[in-house]
């Protein structure tokens, strides 16, 4: 082989703690090495230039490249000895940044270090091969999961630019968190004015296919042709044929119904239109208190519903779709905050989450926008709001902040003082983070315009006292302790990702940070991708997001869809598994052990049980590879070869 | 009906489905025995059962998957019949499993340790916890539990515990006898004499691969990565450290499947405390995992499954 190795300086990110000429030197002396220098910005286009001119000048067939990590610059590398003729996997890359110059200091055990990784990388490549992808058709087809704020965003966005787009939402209606809010900050305009307009135009679109009440079972395939189980729950009604009149939910006897969309403070009846906007404004029933199901006599609604659309023998009902990318925007729920003792452990009527507050203040609310409080349904004349109940607390395993919470309750201080003109609202505070546009100006006119009063402390205890909380805590500024008397608490409870997201993460195979929230690709530059290519991200799943940047998010995933969707064919990462038949042994090893079910069963022609890899569906993990136990199976680019010629390359056998 | 008259009388009655039975029968004297593969009835009058009946038959199973099989097995060699049952190896209606209670069987290193070499033995005899031996024209008797194998005297499974047929009595488990395992005694030196010590042993290691071929677990059979040049694990070259790279490669491939059963140890011509390596990797996979190889055939085995998160190891602080 003729191997040529590029050192680079990366400026001095590199070469401040590595001596990159002598390093390209010693490189020079490694086997089959025929051409080393150093270059002081290897990427840069005069540094590709070198690459390729190196490799007609020397003939090379293979280039290793000593610079940054392979996630910054290896599929830029690749490109460069593909433009010269070379396969693009006859490159590899050793990094002498992140894993050499920027975590040591001494200079000479860098440099030493430095030389040894290129010697692993120039190993590794003597042993490589050529690979070579294959092209595959590719679904026009998004699956958008979640029709919250982000979500809608998504799948109109898409839709809009000619896209089929499959909308699956696992409540009743589309429209998430957002639909449950009164007004939102910093304009104080009607969120379901804003909103609903969005949800309308989803339902209306000629593109979107809607599944409201549906749940995603299961996931297969790859980036481009992704089949997904999605499971239709039973809901006793059949949606085709009902109007939404709203009959049924007039008669329903059962009236103590748990009203999850008014946040637990209503009840509802068992079979019911969640608020007037619901899109799709169809009726469900609740099957653990209708009457009909649970105790098998009522019916009424059967009976007065015109159009005849109750069917109390409905099952979940499971549908295959293909689709070509996913956005997942899953949104979140409210932390449990019952495990704070001291707030009352959910137990004190009057102490309320932010979300119930909302319901509280919106004119579709249980109580028709009246601020009144659970309790006795009295007009709360002190409010208390404490933040961070749920956020920034290692000690509840929350020690993210959950950054929307600060601004809610400014503008729930604000609605509060417009609702009950006599009121006084005081919020328990640790920093106002307001770092959006308008958002302090915000902060401060709730503080400056609406008197609301802010303690900047946390509170140590709340407890009855008659018909009111006294609400114990510290104010740190002024270094005392406060008691007030309030009528209504309202805690600013922090967010995690949504319920099942776990499993959700399992089944699309993208990861999750310690928190749950779902991981993007890259911190930085890939904000709204995963590391499985065609998923997406948008909205809370990733992360802690106010509502312009959730529809930001739903706009890029659309955006990064379209990109894929750009293309008529797909090109498959050869980096696969693959099996060599004629050594396995059929014992499935690795059947077991593959976490993306890309091995199968199979047998060769005489019947020989033989395990046989789907490289589109592999991801290449190598799972399979360390399972087999003779190496049959090998994944090709860190095929056992390679990786041992980096390990004898670094280690020379010892003299025992 | 003694025991072994029972067993004879339960293969003879299996017979006519099966293609063969494997037992043991007396090898070239009575103190070593040999397998039998009874295919008629006149084979299996030459069946023995006893402490002289050392090998696993299991071992022999999964080359034989295919066919209608019978096997004899002591607890320790039924367990390695489970673990091939659970890994998919063996199909369970193929197979006919004769089990019976085991006494413990002799380790022939230990005895010729006692005895010097164990030529010209005339009988040799288990008499309660005793075993009486003639060696030349001598009468020896010795405690059992100084020549029974080393497993033996920890054996808390000598009933097969899968089986078909079941041949006289069940065995009480031994209890364990108090004190040090040979592991902890071996850990308690330092790091340098450890290494020193494996060296030493791997010095004298010859390579034969009679340790694989014994092994129940060892299912790769001709394409071992021992000989294997693509991927090229190991060399031929018979130096310590090539030597240890394959034996470190076995225990690798046996972790969280090792059955414990010491035939590697039994069968290594150079007396290399193989067991000793076993034992490591079984600590440490039972103490990850939570569970043993080879007690249940419908087990999900720790390193042959995938789980984003494994129930007995926390992975987050």
């Amino acid at each position: 082989m003729h191997i040529g190795v590029f050192v680079c300086h990366c400026g001095s990110n590199i070469s401040g703690t590595v001596d990159c000429p002598q390093t390209a030197k010693a490189a020079g002396e490694f086997p089959d090495v025929v051409y080393s220098t150093d270059e002081m910005y290897t990427c840069s286009e005069p540094g590709q230039e070198s690459i390729i001119r190196a490799i007609k000048e020397h003939n090379l067939d293979g280039v290793v490249v000593a610079s940054c990590s392979p996630r910054m610059h290896e599929a830029t590398f690749r490109r460069t000895v593909e433009r010269a003729g070379l396969n693009p996997y006859m490159f590899e890359m050793a990094n002498i940044r992140e894993h050499v110059s920027w975590v040591g200091r001494d200079k000479a055990l860098n440099t030493r270090k430095a030389i040894d990784l290129i010697g692993m990388a120039v190993a590794k490549l003597r042993n490589g091969t050529p690979l070579f992808s294959e092209r595959f058709n590719v679904t026009r087809k998004l699956m958008v999961i979640g029709g919250g704020v982000a979500g809608i965003q998504a799948a109109l966005d898409a839709a809009d630019s000619g896209i089929e787009v499959v909308l699956v939402e696992r409540e009743t209606t589309i429209g998430g968190k957002m639909a449950k809010l009164d007004k939102t900050f910093p304009t104080i305009d009607c969120s379901s004015c804003v909103l609903g307009p969005k949800m309308v135009e989803v339902a209306q679109h000629p593109k979107i296919t809607l599944y409201a009440a549906s749940e995603v079972d299961n996931v297969s395939g790859y980036v481009g042709n992704f089949t997904v189980q999605v499971r239709k729950r039973a809901v006793y009604v059949d949606w085709d044929a009902c109007t939404g009149c709203g009959l049924c939910t007039e008669k329903c006897p059962s009236r103590k119904t748990p009203d999850p969309f008014n946040e637990l403070i209503a009840t509802t009846t068992a079979i019911n239109i969640p608020f007037p906007q619901a899109i799709p404004k169809k009726a469900t029933i609740n099957p653990d208190y209708c009457l009909q199901l649970t105790k098998g006599k009522c019916g009424v609604c059967a009976k007065v519903c015109p159009v005849g659309c109750i069917d109390f023998e409905q099952q979940d009902k499971i549908e295959e779709v293909q689709v070509g990318a996913i956005v997942v925007a899953t949104g979140y729920d409210l932390f449990d905050y019952s495990v704070y003792k001291q707030y009352g452990a959910g137990k004190l009527p009057d102490v309320i989450t932010s979300l119930q507050y909302e319901r509280l203040l919106n004119a579709s609310g249980p109580t028709g926008g009246h601020v009144l409080r659970p309790s006795d349904g009295a007009e709360p004349k002190h409010v208390v709001f404490i933040q961070c109940v749920g956020s920034r607390d290692k000690s509840k395993g929350r020690a993210y902040c959950s950054s929307f919470c600060c601004m809610y309750t400014a503008k729930q201080a604000i609605l509060t003082k417009s609702h009950l003109p006599d009121s006084q609202s005081y919020v328990f505070y640790m920093d106002i983070r307001s770092p959006g546009k308008g958002y302090d100006e915000f902060t401060r006119r709730t503080q400056e315009l609406y008197g609301a009063q802010y303690i900047r402390g946390r509170v140590s205890s709340i407890h009855q006292h008659g018909s009111s909380l006294v609400v114990r805590g510290a104010d740190t500024l002024a270094g005392m302790q406060v008691e007030i008397k309030a009528d209504l608490v309202v805690l600013a409870v922090g967010i995690e990702p949504s319920r099942n997201s776990q499993k959700l993460a399992a089944t699309l195979h993208i990861s999750a940070d310690t928190d749950g929230f779902f991981m993007e690709g890259h911190p930085k530059l890939k904000p709204v991708e995963t590391n499985t290519a065609g998923v997406f991200l948008a909205g809370c799943c990733q992360g802690p997001r106010d509502i312009p940047t959730s529809v930001s998010m739903g706009s890029a995933a659309a955006a990064k869809a379209m990109v894929l969707f750009s293309n008529e064919q797909l090109e498959s990462d050869p980096q696969v598994a693959t099996v060599n038949a004629t050594r396995c042994v059929g014992c499935y090893k690795c059947v077991k052990t593959c976490p993306f079910g890309a091995i199968l069963e199979s047998e060769d022609r005489w019947k020989n049980p033989k395990a046989e890899v789907l490289p589109t569906i592999c991801k290449g993990c190598g799972i399979c590879s360390v399972t087999c136990p003779h190496g049959a199976i090998q994944l090709n680019h860190f095929t056992d070869n390679q990786l041992l010629a980096e390990v004898n390359a670094i280690c020379p056998l010892p003299t025992i | 009906m003694n025991v072994l008259e029972t067993m004879k009388k339960c293969i003879r009655e299996a017979l006519p489905d099966l293609d063969m039975v494997m037992g043991w029968e007396q090898g070239f004297d009575t103190l070593h025995a040999t397998p039998l593969f009874m295919e008629t009835a006149e084979d299996v009058d030459r069946l023995i059962l006893g402490p002289t009946c050392v090998q696993s038959l299991a071992v022999h199973l999964p080359s034989l998957k295919g066919k209608k099989i019978g096997v004899v097995v002591k607890g320790c060699d039924s367990r390695a019949v489970v673990q091939l049952l659970s890994e998919n190896l063996l199909n369970r209606e193929n197979l006919v499993i004769f089990g019976f209670g085991c006494d413990g069987v002799v380790s022939l290193s230990r005895l010729k340790k006692k005895l010097g070499a164990l030529d010209f033995i005339e009988s040799a005899e288990k008499k309660d916890d005793r075993l009486c031996i003639e060696i030349n024209g001598e009468q020896q008797d010795l405690p059992f539990d100084d020549i029974c194998a080393p497993k033996c005297l920890t054996c808390s499974r000598p009933n097969a515990i899968i089986s078909d047929h079941f041949a006289g009595p069940q065995r009480t488990p031994r209890i364990p006898a108090k004190g040090k395992t040979a592991l902890e005694k071996f850990e308690e030196k330092s790091l340098p004499e450890r290494f020193d010590f494996w060296k030493a042993q791997m010095q004298r290691c010859v390579r034969c691969y009679a340790c694989r071929d014994s092994c129940p677990m060892c299912v790769c059979r001709d394409h071992c990565v021992a000989v294997s040049r693509n991927p090229h694990f190991v060399s031929q070259e018979a130096t310590a450290s090539e030597n240890f790279m394959f034996q470190l490669i076995h225990v690798m491939h046996l972790a969280g499947r090792c059955v414990s059963c010491g035939e590697c140890e039994r069968a290594c011509p150079m007396d290399i405390p193989l067991g000793l390596l076993r034992a490591k990797s079984t600590e440490v996979t039972s103490a990850l995992f939570n569970q043993e190889a080879g007690l249940d055939q419908e087990a999900v085995l720790p390193l042959l499954s995938f789980n984003i998160e494994e129930e007995t190891i926390e992975e987050h602080d």
